[in-house]
């Protein structure tokens, strides 16, 4: 009662678990499912591979939906403890898979990157799970480790050497995208969990260069750079992609076009319903569709945040960081891809989570949010006095 | 378990971990101001930035298609089509879009006989955006093409000319280039009436080339007019056909035949040899032109009618003056004229029969230089016919200011003096019409036209009583008669000018002549261009044809007799060759 009457507490505690999370995500699912179809229609259709039937993508994103969605609830039965128990085991299971999928014959090669682990019928995307996996290390990590925060030897310089196995075997493949994320994540967590802020000020002033580094070693690296500084240079070669998705941001105005009728979509931007489909709902949504996909966005990691605090509230600091790092990871995740979309960024190979097409990042984020509405579960027990 | 123990001590936790508020706050600050940074760069991109987007898609995806006007027919008199136009399918392909196995080249080869590597070569690594792989294509055969389903590889609705007449009409109708251009003839001439105005259509275009939808209003092509000339095309066939039997028979190089209307210049039939097919115009050197239009000659005696008209019409002479014309030759200045018969005195009339050249000159020489070139102009010797046709020659008429005697002797009865066999046939509507000159016309006219006076009536009349004898016993073309109908007409028979002076034999052979003569309704003019088997009198030659054509074409028009008894005074088998001056 006292919680119901107290005027700051948004989380409506009489629920037991929260619900506007649960619709939140399952519009931004239901988003994508749209605009899925939509972008992969034609491709679909003209492709040899799909059999031309214009339902290929449709039918194969409802399966992933439903496949996230029942491991969502099993996920959500588990106790967040044992997360962080299984945290080190998580984090060497994808440190294996990541290195199984660059061995030639077991992974999958796709358009040059050897991302994909082929299991009987569906192909696994290691990188996807791997975000999750640091996140739950890193939070665990920090725990651990929170005596000798301040300290660059033995808080800091192991997680570097970590990041490090973790970003090689990453860039062999190469996944520079994922990299970026699982290194946002685990510097946030690191943030969140007091390491010294001289540390962490160097760390920021030392990124530019080696991002520069990474940037200059890989000519695929370096064209994508330069088709971004100004894509209208070799609109048909280097900027050919992102020339394409800057027309249909341009198309789109404020209303969009109208469900269903992008241009773009129709051969001309690749990638549509994966990488790319930011463009497509700008096309045929316009600026609202913008709108109401960021704000959904916006309103995921200001609630994730608001869960963290509320963890830290009942002392309960691992649910607390992973909380933030799940919404960190989400957060940057759709700010790189919308970015790559708008042209702010290079382009990477960051899929839109919840979004764009794709098993992997569907079932990984799905997992993600399921264990942060377990979080969630956990405060409102705890606060009504109830065991966690 | 030890861990589990640890986590389990609240107490221990809370002094050690370390989580200020204020680092999440920036934390999620910065996430928030990357959200905004995004929806500032997405009003940017959407309001501000959107017409150079929008106009860069455009230059993608946009693509204006022509809507091809149908062009108009060309028809006979009655709408009998001349020149329709049918639907064929244009293959063409953007070679950057064609995605295709090499196996379906070689069937799309085969499809279109054409050799595989020629495809290969238009298709692959070819950065231009539009070739036509083969043009002008059955649809059936389209249709297969695009079961192929190549992509890139598109079809193009365009028409056809097809002139179910072919070489019968060629030269009136002429032809059209690949791009439904006229080239010769009224297809030429008539472009802009007949061609229509294309329409456009601004679409969107797939990456694969289909229309996805339409930017901006449909122009609707407007179709061409059809075009109704004036040909008879019953009458036009016959003339054809007669002409072509006798340019074969003398072996002869060319050969035209013009079929006027008498009372209102109308052509009802104008052929040509030799011809062309125009549904496939290939080999066409010397077989293209509208000889009868665009090619002079020196028409000879069929010109003495105009002269002996002109000495009537002065008041010097009566048909019935008398003239000597022995010994059959006359001395001007240095040179001499010849009759090939040397007559004694001759009437007018006989001068005409006769076809005496030594008569003709003698009443040209007693008429005033002026009189006689204003009479022949007026005729319409030396000016164009302008009936509307591309090329056409206006033949040479002197001025009068330089007429030497002997020059105004020999243009009397034909020489010195060159015009079209259009001119030659318009001029003989003074014949059928008491005087009057009319203007010809090719095409369809929905009333007769106003002619101008030339001659008194009496002495139109007396001439045409004159040209009947030529058909008649003594005279020089009996082989021009026709059953049961009165003609009246001329021979000719021109040497060929050549360089240095007349080819000794190389002649052009005429005939102009109208009937029924009692009330004349046709005009037919023939003439045979360097008859090469030995016969070449205009009477033999020009004369039959004349007979066979205004025999069929009366018939063909209904026209009623005015000799219904058999006016075919000697069996035509028989009759002895009359020669005539050259």
């Amino acid at each position: 009662m006292m919680y119901m009457l107290s005027g700051r507490e948004r989380i409506a505690p009489s629920s037991p678990y929260d619900q506007a999370l649960v619709w939140v995500t399952l519009i931004l699912l239901g988003i994508g499912l749209v605009m899925v179809y939509s972008a992969s229609i034609a491709l679909a259709e003209a492709d040899k591979m799909t059999g031309h039937q214009p339902t290929y993508f449709l039918v194969r994103h409802s399966i992933f939906l439903a496949i996230s969605l029942a491991a969502a609830f099993v996920v959500f039965q588990v106790p967040t403890r044992m997360w962080q128990k299984m945290a080190p085991y998580l984090f060497m299971m994808g440190l294996a898979m990541l290195v199984l999928v660059l061995i030639p014959g077991v992974g999958r090669n796709v358009n040059g990157s050897q991302r994909w682990l082929s299991l009987f019928v569906i192909n696994l995307q290691p990188s996807e799970f791997m975000k999750l996996f640091a996140a739950i290390y890193v939070a665990d990590y920090t725990i651990r480790k929170a005596e000798v925060m301040d300290s660059i030897k033995r808080g800091f310089l192991p997680m570097v050497g970590v990041m490090v196995v973790v970003g090689w075997l990453l860039l062999r493949e190469p996944d520079f995208g994922a990299f970026s994320v699982i290194v946002s994540i685990s510097m946030a967590i690191l943030w969140l969990g007091g390491i010294n802020g001289r540390i962490f000020g160097g760390l920021i002033a030392l990124l530019p260069v080696a991002v520069i580094g990474l940037i200059w070693s890989s000519p695929y690296r370096m064209q994508r750079v330069i088709g971004f500084m100004d894509p209208w240079a070799d609109p048909y070669g280097k900027g050919y992609q992102l020339s394409h998705a800057l027309i249909a941001f341009g198309r789109g105005e404020w209303l969009g076009v109208g469900l269903g009728a992008s241009v773009e979509k129709l051969l001309y931007l690749p990638e549509a319903h994966t990488d790319f489909l930011m463009a497509v709902i700008a096309e045929e949504l316009g600026f609202a569709g913008v709108l109401v996909v960021i704000g959904l966005f916006a309103w995921l990691i200001i609630r994730a945040f608001r869960i963290g605090k509320e963890a830290v509230n009942n002392e309960r600091y691992f649910s607390a960081l992973l909380a933030q790092g799940i919404g960190v990871w989400i957060g940057v995740q759709s700010i790189i891809n919308i970015g790559v979309n708008m042209g702010v960024l290079p382009t990477k190979g960051l899929t839109l989570p919840l979004l764009s097409f794709g098993g992997s990042g569907i079932l990984a984020n799905c997992i993600a949010l399921a264990i942060l509405l377990r979080i969630d579960w956990e405060n409102r027990r705890l606060q009504k006095g109830l065991p966690a | 378990m030890i861990r589990a123990a640890r986590l389990g001590s609240a107490a221990k936790s809370r002094v050690v971990v370390k989580m200020p508020t204020w680092r999440r706050r920036i934390l999620l600050i910065a996430v928030l101001a990357g959200f905004a940074v995004l929806l500032g760069r997405s009003v940017y991109l959407q309001s501000m930035h959107k017409a150079f987007l929008q106009q860069k898609g455009d230059a993608r995806y946009s693509r204006m298609i022509t809507l091809p006007a149908h062009r108009g027919k060309i028809t006979d008199r009655f709408g009998e089509p001349l020149a329709i136009s049918t639907p064929v399918e244009s293959i063409w392909a953007s070679p950057p879009d064609v995605k295709a196995e090499p196996e379906q080249l070689v069937k799309l080869a085969t499809l279109l006989k054409i050799k595989p590597d020629v495809i290969t070569k238009k298709l692959v690594n070819n950065p231009r955006e539009f070739v036509y792989i083969k043009r002008r294509l059955p649809p059936e055969l389209a249709a297969q093409v695009m079961r192929l389903h190549i992509p890139g590889v598109f079809t193009q609705r365009e028409y056809r000319r097809y002139y179910p007449a072919g070489e019968v009409t060629a030269h009136l109708v002429g032809f059209t280039g690949i791009d439904d251009n006229g080239q010769e003839g009224f297809e030429l001439h008539s472009q802009g009436w007949l061609s229509g105005k294309a329409g456009s259509r601004r679409v969107i275009k797939d990456r694969q080339g289909r229309i996805v939808e339409d930017l901006e209003a449909v122009k609707v092509p407007q179709d061409g007019h059809d075009l109704a000339l004036s040909i008879d095309r019953k009458i036009q066939y016959l003339a054809y056909r007669e002409l072509a039997a006798a340019v074969e028979e003398h072996k002869a190089k060319a050969g035209s035949v013009v079929v006027l209307d008498a009372k209102t210049g109308e052509v009802l039939a104008m052929a040509n040899l030799p011809s062309y097919n125009p549904n496939n115009p290939v080999n066409m050197a010397g077989r293209s032109r509208n000889r009868a239009i665009v090619d002079i000659f020196e028409p000879g005696s069929t010109l003495k009618p105009f002269t002996a008209a002109a000495a009537l019409d002065s008041g010097r002479y009566k048909p019935e003056t008398l003239i000597e014309t022995s010994p059959g030759a006359m001395r001007i200045g240095s040179a001499t004229i010849r009759d090939a018969h040397p007559q004694g005195l001759l009437t007018v009339a006989q001068v005409i029969q006769k076809s005496s050249n030594v008569g003709s000159a003698k009443m040209a020489l007693s008429l005033e230089p002026h009189y006689l070139w204003s009479i022949f102009n007026q005729v319409g010797f030396g000016s164009p016919t302008r009936i509307g046709f591309p090329g056409e020659a206006s033949g040479k008429l002197r001025n009068y200011k330089t007429w030497r005697p002997i020059e105004q002797a020999t243009m009397s009865y034909g020489h010195g003096i060159s015009m079209t066999l259009l001119q030659l046939a318009r001029a003989y509507t003074v014949f059928t019409n008491n005087g009057t000159l009319l203007p010809v016309s090719l095409l369809k006219l929905k009333e007769p036209p106003v002619g101008h006076q030339v001659y008194t009536p009496a002495t139109a009349n007396h001439l045409k009583d004159m040209m009947e004898t030529v058909i008649q016993v003594g005279g020089t073309a009996p082989r021009a008669q026709v059953l049961g109908y009165r003609v009246a007409g001329k021979t000719g028979t021109a040497h060929k000018p050549g360089v240095g002076g007349y080819q000794a034999n190389h002649y052009v052979s005429s005939f102009v002549g109208l009937a029924p003569a009692s009330n004349p309704r046709l005009i037919v003019a023939v003439m045979i261009d360097d008859p090469g088997a030995g016969k070449y009198y205009g009477g033999t030659v020009a004369a039959p044809v004349f007979s066979k054509v205004m025999s069929g074409a009366l018939r063909m028009l209904a026209i009623p007799q005015d000799a219904p008894n058999n006016n075919v005074v000697i069996p035509v088998d028989d009759i002895p060759e009359i020669k005539e001056v050259v």
